[in-house]
């Protein structure tokens, strides 16, 4: 890659802004309290403003390369902490950045009066932060250091109203169903780095691209575990279970998490690494139909869910599995396409239904009517996520799957559910954005018509039909360019990239149009009819997100802690510390066994002492005779004692004892206050005596 | 380094605390007590940063070394000098200590003095454990750490204080047993005591066997290991707060230094044969310490059964015997230090509100105590090694280096860090958000400007070297490749 090299560049700033508000704001968040908009919000169009300007360089002169510091040298483990712009990161930057600063400012006045009003600012600078330092990060391990600190950015932004026990559960929840992933994920930047020696993604991609002899088991192996990676972050089947909870957080979050960071890693990451991941075809295959089937199940999810939030959720979910998908044929370029054009919508989408909601909500107190521009606004974003689909497929890049694929029933199978997605797509989109003006918020369902919104009339149809043309020539328009622009920056056989038309745009269109028309057939005519056993079944089935929730909770969480519990009661202080306590108790027993010896050895010496006494006695009369003898000798020997008094003075020396005896009785008593009598001195005097030994031996030694 | 203090500066640093003990003596006003122990390990600590920035990052052997004759009868001498490999640990050593005299500020009400003066002993004595070249004076003040944490513990401990102390000396004196046999052992061949010396005497090998395990186990008890692990809850969740920061942050890590000291470079060939048991065992350990500590319905219990499963990372990466795992086990101890050393601080600040450390009694913190749970989640992140926090980068490089030895080890120590973010998380769910599950947790207050200077430091350590590692790694890579290439000769 002819990149330019760079020590320095004014696209550090990139991420660095927000990550300096985020810090700011974190250090002095009292003080700034209620004006954290005013810090952030700059600092992030500013970023917005160096992506494009990042942008058209990289237009102008090809990629672009920061080398900041040496983060690690260890062994043959060498990573530098720098920056890659090519053309993939820069067209993330823009998404990123700019969806970024709408939400923010959005979030500006969704957030007033909030009490940890600095807290969600610093938190969602970070999180923009984390996200541009992901798509810019040039070493695996950076990206996924930034990777996980997306993910500490949401758990804290999810646990916002931590007074919601919900919320608490909620962030703890999405927390570990990422790390888990991000488990596998760590697993697989091993992988890499045993595999190709080097974590530098520019010098994998090299190795990737010359064919060298990398041997097929780890590339199967390290790309199953990078995708586990992006089957948590991007919420795909059996992980997409936490998207739904991450609605705890405040709506702002949410059209961040869905539209700008969080979600959209999983397919950069695979496209960033697509010459690797091209490899092996049988992890491209399991990469398709964990795609494939999270975007048929999440569409027929949220067709049956009554939440908006929720319906939105899992339109996100089906969405990023037809990301997914794509990635999994090989159609990189068009993943991406679909991913900007999907994080634009649903950002739009997002803001309009917090408006809307709020809208209505405040409709039902002050009696205000519904504001045209927020029903509208989610109306057309509804509708250009329901063609954005039909727009990959009908821009040749669904052509592609067409041709990668040899087995002509996988092919019919990919085109069945990609199809099918796309017609509950339509469905759902339609009914969830009439649904919420006709019934107004969540759980206010029985409530009469609050608003009738005109959306069956012959100007809105027009209108809605006017806009939708002109959004199509615009998307291929941009397309056709975008297929140019990007495919430089992706692996894989990018040369059957034609964007001309086919025969085969009719096919989607239709089924999407046929979407709305029974979405449209439904909600005209109300729900409970007669329906068939087996509909009803499928309905609770997809009502209860095919149970995996409750799948997880009882199979895995709840016998985990149990297990730990058991474990520990029984394993733990039942077994290994009673083991080390009875190792103790055994050795008292044994002790209490050998004071039977003991006495008994004890009688032995008692009677040898008896014996002794006994024997003491019979030398007594002996002792008595020699006794007989000393007395004699004694009273002689105080006899001349008592001379010898008469001659020398012993008063004097009496006296002098006396007085010696006196000053080291008073010596004593002084010495007697600075006699260790507490802990303190007692170790003081250790220590004295430690140095005064260390002194003698040093004097012995010298 | 020709200055008279630059030579004399190790001895320095070691007679600090002493001189400290002698001190405070003297004193009896309690805020006197306080500042001068404060103002004694601060010193210190300014010390280690001196001794680290005069460090020559090329040399691979022993910096700044003193030599005195001590017993010369039997060869022992007052030899103390740093490498790479102890430099970390004696600025962890030196660290850690005015932070425990700020976190117990208010907290110790009874026999101040001897606290603070335990307090300095352990730090002076492990000062000379992580830089003695002698074995014999290596010997003696691992011994003499475990009396002041004894006391620490049987004194100013919680309700089961006495059984705990108890507990920990069994233990401590087993294992201090062991090493002596195994001191005792290598010196009786070698006929020095000379730690550089020792290493390049070859054993017989009928005896090489039994004083590696001698050594091994006596440095796995400290660690600890697996299924020597039961004095670590106890003692840990009955000392006071300094006493738990002391032994989770410091103590334990005279087991892993051991290791590296003594088992890797003195019996190349012996670690190699254990190497498969140890990082079974190490693999064990972390998953067996996340799971009880998943179990735990007592905060400080929790915190120490993590600190079981930290320790499984440390002997997993000390048993890769490559530049990647021991660096990154070297790293994964001070880290540990700091992070665990935190968790208590926290712990104990809020056991100080309400002397209860049961998770059940708390709840929805963050409504009264917002600075408080801001510290406590990067602590706990932290913990389980959430990228741009220092554990991450001990954790990783231990993967990367065992990933040489056998693939399957990485994958079950990520189970390790999926249960510690479950552990951690959950236990921050019960404590920081929801509502507040008892009256005391409703009137709790916020911590004050002098709690907040006590983790604060911490904090920036944790996150300063989970962002700029380099430094810190660069400081022991010569004297680690040298450990790994004696160990790859054999």
């Amino acid at each position: 890659m002819e990149a330019f090299e760079k020590t320095m560049s004014i696209y550090t700033l990139i991420p660095f802004l927000p990550l300096a508000a985020s810090l700011i704001l974190t250090l002095f968040g009292e003080q700034l309290q209620g004006k954290g908009q005013r810090l952030v919000i700059p600092a992030i169009a500013l970023s917005f403003l160096l992506s494009i300007i990042a942008f058209l360089e990289v237009i102008a002169n090809g990629p672009i390369n920061v080398q900041l510091y040496q983060f690690l040298n260890v062994g043959k483990l060498v990573v530098d902490m720098g920056f890659f712009l090519d053309q993939l990161t820069v067209l993330l930057l823009l998404l990123v950045t700019g969806v970024s600063t709408v939400v923010q400012v959005y979030a500006s006045r969704y957030m007033v009066g909030d009490p940890r009003h600095s807290r969600f600012f610093a938190l969602t600078a970070m999180f923009t932060a984390a996200m541009t330092l992901l798509v810019m990060s040039s070493n695996l391990m950076m990206t996924f250091i930034f990777w996980e600190l997306m993910g500490l950015c949401s758990y804290l932004l999810i646990s916002h109203y931590a007074e919601r026990p919900s919320a608490a559960r909620a962030a703890t929840k999405v927390f570990l169903v990422n790390s888990v992933a991000d488990a596998g994920l760590l697993v697989g930047v091993v992988l890499t780095f045993l595999t190709f020696g080097t974590l530098d993604i520019q010098e994998i991609l090299v190795i990737a691209k010359s064919g060298a002899d990398v041997s097929d088991l780890p590339i199967t192996l390290l790309t199953l575990c990078l995708f586990c990676g992006a089957v948590g972050k991007s919420a795909q089947m059996p992980a997409h279970v936490w998207l739904p909870f991450a609605m705890e957080a405040p709506t702002p979050v949410s059209a961040l998490i869905h539209a700008a960071t969080m979600v959209n890693a999983g397919p950069f990451l695979l496209v960033r690494l697509s010459p690797v991941i091209v490899l092996s075809p049988t992890a491209m295959t399991v990469i398709t139909i964990v795609g494939a089937m999270t975007a048929l199940f999440a569409a027929v999810v949220s067709l049956t869910q009554t939440d908006i939030k929720r319906t939105l959720a899992y339109s996100t979910i089906s969405q990023l599995g037809f990301m997914v998908m794509l990635c999994g044929v090989g159609a990189f370029v068009a993943a991406i396409f679909h991913l900007i054009a999907h994080g634009f919508f649903k950002a739009f989408l997002f803001l309009s239904t917090g408006n809307a909601l709020t809208a209505t909500h405040r409709h039902l107190e002050h009696e205000e009517e519904t504001p045209a521009l927020a029903r509208n606004g989610l109306f057309v974003g509804a509708l250009i996520m329901s063609i954005v689909p039909v727009l990959v497929f009908f821009s040749g890049s669904y052509r592609h799957l067409w041709l990668s694929q040899s087995s002509s029933t996988a092919e019919i199978a990919l085109w069945i559910v990609g199809l099918a997605t796309i017609f509950f797509t339509a469905m759902y989109l339609f009914k969830s954005v009439t649904t919420i003006f006709r019934r107004g918020p969540t759980g206010a369902k029985d409530s009469e018509p609050l608003v009738s919104p005109d959306l069956f009339s012959a100007r809105h149809v027009i209108g809605v039909a006017v806009i939708a043309a002109i959004m199509i020539a615009l998307l291929i328009t941009v397309w056709r360019w975008f297929a140019g622009f990007l495919s430089p920056a992706v692996g894989g056989a990018q040369s059957q990239l034609a964007s001309e038309f086919s025969v085969w745009i009719l096919l989607p269109l239709l089924v999407a149009v046929a979407g709305w028309i029974v979405a449209y057939v439904r909600f005209r005519r109300p729900r409970l009819q007669q329906t068939s056993v087996l509909k009803k079944r499928l309905y609770v089935f997809f009502l209860n997100k095919g149970y995996f929730d409750d799948i997880y909770e009882v199979f895995l969480v709840r016998p985990t802690l149990k297990l730990a519990d058991w474990t520990w009661r029984k394993i733990d202080q039942g077994i290994i510390d009673k083991v080390i306590i009875s190792l103790g108790t055994i050795s008292t027993a044994l002790a209490h066994r050998l004071g039977y010896l003991d006495a008994a050895i004890d009688k032995g010496v008692m009677s040898v002492g008896t014996g002794s006494t006994a024997i003491a006695h019979r030398l007594g009369y002996l002792d008595a005779i020699v006794d007989n003898r000393v007395t004699s000798v004694g009273s002689v020997s105080i006899g001349l004692a008592r001379w010898l008094g008469r001659f020398v003075d012993t008063e004097g020396i009496s006296k002098t004892v006396d007085g010696l005896g006196r000053s080291v009785d008073a010596s004593g008593h002084a010495a007697r206050r600075y006699e260790p009598h507490t802990l303190q001195h007692n170790l003081l005097v250790v220590v004295l005596w430690l140095v005064a030994a260390l002194g003698f031996f040093y004097w012995i030694g010298g | 380094m020709d200055s008279l203090f630059t030579d004399h500066l190790l001895s320095l640093m070691i007679a600090m605390p002493f001189i400290g003990m002698v001190i405070l003596a003297f004193l009896s006003d309690r805020k006197w007590v306080l500042t001068t122990t404060l103002v004694i390990t601060l010193i210190n600590t300014a010390l280690a940063f001196f001794l680290w920035s005069q460090f020559d990052l090329t040399e691979t052997g022993m910096q700044f070394v003193e030599r005195h004759q001590w017993m010369p009868t039997f060869g022992i001498e007052y030899a103390v000098g740093v490498d790479g490999i102890s430099l970390l640990l004696v600025l962890l050593t030196t660290f850690l200590p005015p932070l425990c005299v700020l976190g117990c500020w208010d907290s110790i009400t009874t026999r101040l003095k001897a606290f603070m003066m335990l307090i300095l002993l352990v730090e002076g004595a492990m000062l000379v454990v992580f830089t003695a070249l002698d074995a014999f004076l290596f010997f003696m003040l691992w011994e003499v750490t475990m009396v002041p944490m004894y006391f620490m513990i049987v004194l100013w401990g919680g309700p089961n204080r006495v059984a705990a102390g108890l507990k920990y000396v069994l233990y401590s004196l087993t294992g201090s047993l062991l090493l002596l046999v195994g001191i005792l052992g290598l010196s009786l061949q070698a006929g020095t005591f000379d730690i550089i010396q020792l290493a390049d005497f070859s054993y017989s090998e009928k005896s090489e066997f039994w004083i590696f395990l001698a050594l091994f186990l006596g440095f796995a008890i400290k660690l600890p290991m697996l299924p020597f692990h039961t004095w670590l809850p106890d003692a840990h969740s009955e000392a006071p707060t300094a006493g738990s920061v002391l032994l989770a942050g410091v103590l334990l890590k005279m087991g892993g230094y051991g290791l590296i000291r003594f088992c890797l470079p003195i019996f190349p060939e012996m670690a190699h044969s254990f190497a498969p048991a140890v990082l079974w065992l190490s693999v064990a350990g972390i998953l067996y310490g996340g799971y009880m500590a998943l179990a735990q319905e007592d905060l400080k219990r929790l915190v120490a059964y993590s600190s079981v499963s930290h320790m499984g990372f440390v002997t997993l990466g000390i048993f890769s015997f490559n530049n990647e795992g021991i660096e990154g086990a070297i790293l994964q101890m001070m880290t540990h230090g700091l992070t665990t050393g935190a968790m208590f601080l926290i712990v104990g600040q809020l056991y100080d509100r309400t002397h209860s450390r049961n998770i059940a009694d708390y709840g929805g913190l963050q409504q009264r105590m917002p600075r408080f749970v801001a510290i406590l989640s990067l602590f706990a992140v932290a913990s389980f090694g959430l990228p741009t926090t220092s554990n991450f980068i001990g954790e990783f490089l231990i993967l990367v280096g065992v990933s040489y030895e056998n693939f399957i080890f990485v994958v079950l120590a990520m189970g390790g860090i999926v249960l510690g973010a479950a552990y951690m998380l959950w236990m921050l769910q019960r404590v920081a958000f929801g509502q507040a599950r008892t009256e005391a947790a409703r009137q709790l207050t916020d911590l004050n400007f002098r709690e907040m200077l006590t983790i604060l430091p911490l904090a920036v350590a944790v996150v300063g070297i989970g962002v700029y590692p380099g430094p810190f790694l660069e400081s022991m890579d010569a004297s680690v490749t040298y450990v790994v290439e004696r160990m790859a000769q054999h």
